[in-house]
């Protein structure tokens, strides 16, 4: 009998639910979207496409995946653990900025501020890299990993080019973006709508 | 048969292995339904690769024994199951696995040889 292994049927139920590529497409479009919300200089628009996206991501899922292969719901601990993670960030940037505004008042902008906007590309490459981490590791899906490592070489590398961050912004969201939808229209051909027996039916109602 | 007797009381005894879980199908649903909070009929029988009749009975044979609780709901005008373990379901599936680490756990290294 084939030893069966609990964490490996965890990382497959994951990586199953998250095969339609929308985790791709709704972190694409949030960062292409930033781009472009850099270049038209538009603070509300940032909103609009955290809105829109995230509506659209829980729509998508509900119309395209579900239906699909069905719903599924994970324990919560992994969830639990990026709401840690989540609230462990926001203090720490919290902290960060009433020390440095703290440090301003005392005596100018201090050196350690000066160090991350000198190097600000990196500090933004490392940070989205970081949630990328995140997400692959609250959702167990690998893919994400990838990203994280394109992101640190485009912000590194562009660190020495000098060009400006939205053309980075631009062209990472473009390219996850696309990578996702080339995943959601596999994973549709795929998975074709079922005529009978949709939404998780277990069917005894037509027994 | 009194010495047989003897040697057998010296064994060291089989615990009781639950029937309703060592079953291959029921024991991979059973494994699915742990990792997870809850899923519906489709996906487990995506993961699963189990067939919608085969699935569904031993469905049934696991919300008998009190393991599974299925819940049955319209969702958008369609119907909609979904599944999740019962505590007794969680327990029994843990001991399940201890019983199976317990039989193979004293297998003398002579007897692994091909």
């Amino acid at each position: 009998m084939e030893k069966i292994d609990l964490k490996k049927i965890e990382r497959k139920a994951y990586t199953s639910y998250h095969q339609d590529g929308l985790i791709d497409v709704f972190a694409g479009f949030i960062i292409l979207s930033s781009g472009l919300w850099l270049i038209s200089d538009m603070a509300w628009m940032g909103w609009i496409f955290w809105f829109v996206a995230i509506s659209a991501y829980a729509a998508a899922k509900k119309t395209l995946t579900v239906p699909r292969i069905g719903f599924v719901k994970f324990a919560p601990y992994r969830v639990k653990a990026l709401q840690t993670i989540a609230l462990v960030v926001f203090s720490l940037s919290a902290l960060l900025g009433v020390v440095a505004f703290m440090q301003s008042e005392d005596g100018g902008t201090p050196l350690w501020l000066l160090f991350a906007i000198e190097n600000y590309m990196v500090v933004i490459g490392v940070s989205i890299a970081a949630s990328f981490c995140v997400v692959g590791f609250t959702f167990r899906i690998r893919r994400v990993y990838a990203y994280a490592l394109l992101t640190l070489i485009m912000f590194v590398t562009g660190h020495f080019l000098y060009y400006p961050l939205h053309y980075y912004m631009i062209l990472l969201g473009t390219l996850i973006l696309l990578f996702g939808l080339a995943m959601l229209i596999r994973f549709i051909r795929k998975y074709p709508l079922s005529t009978t027996g949709a939404m998780g039916d277990s069917g005894n109602e037509r027994q | 048969m009194k010495g047989n007797k003897a040697r057998d009381d010296e064994l060291p005894s089989i615990p009781e292995i639950d029937k309703t879980i060592h079953e291959p199908a029921r024991l991979m649903i059973m494994a699915h339904l742990f990792v997870v909070e809850s899923a519906d009929f489709l996906f487990l029988q995506r993961q699963t690769g189990l067939t919608w009749g085969n699935l569904s009975s031993h469905i049934s044979k696991l919300e008998e024994a009190g393991y599974v609780e299925v819940t049955k709901e319209f969702l958008d005008k369609k119907p909609h199951t979904t599944l999740q373990l019962t505590n007794k379901g969680r327990a029994a599936f843990q001991e399940y696995r201890q019983s199976m680490k317990q039989i193979f756990s004293k297998l003398p290294k002579h007897a692994l040889r091909i």
